[in-house]
């Protein structure tokens, strides 16, 4: 178990335009359980392998427990890796790949079955030490990956989007298995996804990436609450939070003929650069208010989901023709008394649920 | 209120029993089972490759006259023996079939080595020149051989190997196609995750290359052994030069059988079927290997 330690590391692929990842400050306390997440191309895979050390790093380092390893290979890092399609080595049998790393330290053969047996006694995988990987299925070959890692005992454990492979229900169950497994070892984890449901429920805290550049580095309720800038705020969140920009008059946000009400100092801050605000609210901080009052809308679509309803609308004054972009607000509501398709509605927003950034800059300004 | 997620409650998934339906017969014409017609065609393709060894097979056991006959014999009898024993008396074909089993033997077993690990560097590593180096490799395909004869004898000749079989295994030793032929295999068939895997377990690259690499690439070795071994077995002109008739490989003795100034052609059959008989055991074991190997890679996982 060891801190981890991103300081200024960058990775430029040669030829390329822009770095995969550009200047990384990251630090990981012992014991954490962090995500990276972002959409595809934003550096997590690339951040997570120059951890690893199968990505060299071009400039700034990298330290596990306050040893720099930038320079050292995988094996002398005292990591394991759980990789997006297993890669389990498809001509020994289980058994046989959770003891690999072992064997080739040189440990103990009778050491090693023990090891192993603890792992697979964790991980449900007993009676099928003598299989080859060509007779599991999906979720045991994840499982048997896992146990690979666990059974080498070692200081960080690094997941590349180990869930990706396994189908919708699969994943959910063994999002939590994960979750519970590295809880109980301890472990200082390093697990990279692009699925923003994943990043929230299992991380201890979550860091952003988009383009090579962290955006945000906070826990989960932080990130919701309060995110730092637009990307972010439209990333965290699902359905997204609706991010409309509008001009900065008196009083508030002028947006679809209406004007949103917010607090002055606020304004001022986000309406520095352009005279631009963008404004953030997500579908259930918003509240039905009387006519005339709040932001009108034309409700476009009814989503039925069971349990809630959500509103797809577009402003007041927006044609409803253009399908590819059925909604400019999205709003959450009882799924009995939802509104129907066509209906006018004015909406509010509860107080304290407003966020307001600089259209210019896209960060937060309250 | 918390996001309502579809699917978050997670029940047991029961397995769903389908009753499994084969559709035999004719119907559609895609069912996979061969018909009759087929079954001809390739019972008759069959006879067709095998008939040569059979023709051997008869011929070294009748006279040349019997052979010369109308009709020709069409059945082997015993005199096959008696063949044999002429064979062996005009050549040492003992001695040269035991000479191209090491030949043949040590050129497949050090070709299969040198080509998967330089298949493996070229396909998989990185490292300064390699496209040069490949293209260097390919182009030595492009020299025929006949044209390396005499610089190599002279070389022969200078580390006096005249007449030893060190003059004929190591010329042969790594082949460009095999360095190509494991390439193209490895390329595809060696995921780059599963080789990441094996470094951060701990594996030096040339661990990584005996225990990840050799076993992914045992049908493509198999293969390459077979093409390899048949070859080498078979070739004659730098074996002729290289060698004498005192230390011959098989085909440089066979070549000396049966002259006079009627050629006997049957003392040549059963020669030539002792010659072969080797190749068919190779054949016969690795055949096995090679089946199983390409199933094995067809499956991804």
């Amino acid at each position: 178990m060891a801190t981890v330690s991103f300081q200024q590391a960058s990775r430029i692929y040669p030829k390329a335009e822009r770095p995969a990842v550009d200047a990384l400050d990251l630090d990981i306390a012992d014991g954490e359980f962090l995500v990276l997440v972002g959409p595809s191309g934003c550096g997590k895979s690339t951040s997570l392998r120059m951890l690893a050390g199968l990505e060299e790093v071009d400039s700034g380092s990298v330290l596990i427990g306050n040893r720099d390893v930038t320079d050292s290979p995988p094996k002398e890092r005292d990591i394991a890796m759980v990789f997006q399609n297993y890669a389990l080595y498809p001509h020994m049998t289980v058994g046989e790949n959770m003891g690999f790393a072992l064997k080739l330290a040189g440990v103990k053969r009778s050491e090693i079955a023990t090891r192993v047996a603890e792992a697979a006694k964790i991980l449900d995988l007993s009676d099928y030490l003598e299989r080859r990987p060509k007779a599991l299925s999906g979720g045991q070959r994840q499982r048997v990956a896992m146990g690979r890692a666990i059974v080498r005992s070692p200081q960080v454990f690094l997941m590349d989007e180990p869930l990706s492979n396994l189908d919708a229900k699969l994943r959910v169950q063994t999002r939590t298995q994960i979750a519970a497994l590295v809880e109980r070892l301890g472990t200082t984890t390093v697990y990279v996804t692009h699925d923003q449901v994943e990043a929230m429920t299992m991380g201890d805290r979550v860091a952003v990436l988009k383009d090579g550049v962290l955006q945000q580095c906070d826990t989960p309720g932080s990130l919701y609450d309060r995110p730092a800038n637009v990307f972010v705020a439209g990333f965290i969140g699902s359905p997204a939070m609706n991010l409309v920009t509008g001009a900065a008059v008196d009083g508030g946000v002028r947006i679809g003929g209406a004007v949103l009400p917010v607090p002055r100092d606020q304004l001022a801050r986000a309406s520095a650069s352009n005279g631009e605000v963008t404004i953030g609210f997500r579908p259930e901080a918003m509240t039905l208010v009387g006519e005339g009052q709040g932001l009108p809308v034309l409700v476009n679509v009814v989503e039925q989901l069971g349990s809630d309803a959500y509103l797809y609308t577009k402003l007041a004054g927006e044609s409803t023709d253009d399908v590819l972009h059925p909604s400019d607000v999205v709003v959450r509501t009882e799924p009995r008394t939802a509104a129907a398709a066509g209906q006018k509605l004015w909406l509010g927003v509860r107080e304290g649920d407003l966020h307001v950034f600089d259209a210019k800059t896209s960060q937060r300004v309250d | 209120m918390t996001i309502a997620l579809p699917g978050t409650e997670t029940t047991a998934v029961q397995p769903v029993d389908r009753p499994v339906e084969r559709k035999g017969g004719a119907k559609g014409g895609k069912s996979g089972k061969a018909g009759p017609v087929t079954y001809t065609l390739l019972t008759l393709t069959a006879l067709v490759s095998i008939f040569p060894l059979y023709w051997t097979l008869v011929a070294g056991s009748h006279t040349n006259a019997e052979i010369a006959a109308t009709p020709p014999p069409f059945l082997p009898n015993a005199s096959l023996f008696d063949n044999f024993k002429l064979a062996l008396e005009q050549a040492p074909i003992g001695k040269a079939i035991l000479n191209s089993i090491l030949v043949a033997g040590s050129i497949t077993v050090g070709t299969v080595l040198f080509c998967t690990l330089a298949g493996f560097a070229f396909a998989k590593l990185q490292f300064r020149g390699k496209g040069l180096l490949l293209a260097l490799v390919i182009g030595t395909m492009m020299v025929p051989t006949q044209l390396s004869v005499i610089p190599l004898f002279m070389m022969i000749a200078d580390l006096q190997w005249v007449n030893q079989l060190q003059a004929v295994i190591l010329p042969t030793l790594v082949s460009a196609f095999g360095v190509f032929f494991m390439r193209q295999f490895l390329i595809s068939a060696l995921p780059n995750e599963l080789l990441e895997a094996g470094r951060v377990d701990g594996a030096s690259t040339f661990r990584i290359f005996w225990s990840i690499v050799v076993p992914v690439a045992r049908p493509a070795m198999a293969v390459l052994a077979m093409l390899t071994f048949l070859t080498a077995w078979n070739e004659f002109f730098w074996p002729l030069i290289a060698l004498t008739t005192a230390n011959p490989t098989v085909q440089v003795a066979l070549a000396g059988l049966g002259s006079g100034y009627v050629p006997q052609r049957s003392v040549i059959m059963a020669g030539t079927l002792l010659g072969t008989l080797p190749v068919l055991i190779v054949f016969t074991i690795l055949g096995k290997q090679i089946v199983g190997g390409i199933m094995q890679g067809a499956v991804k996982g």
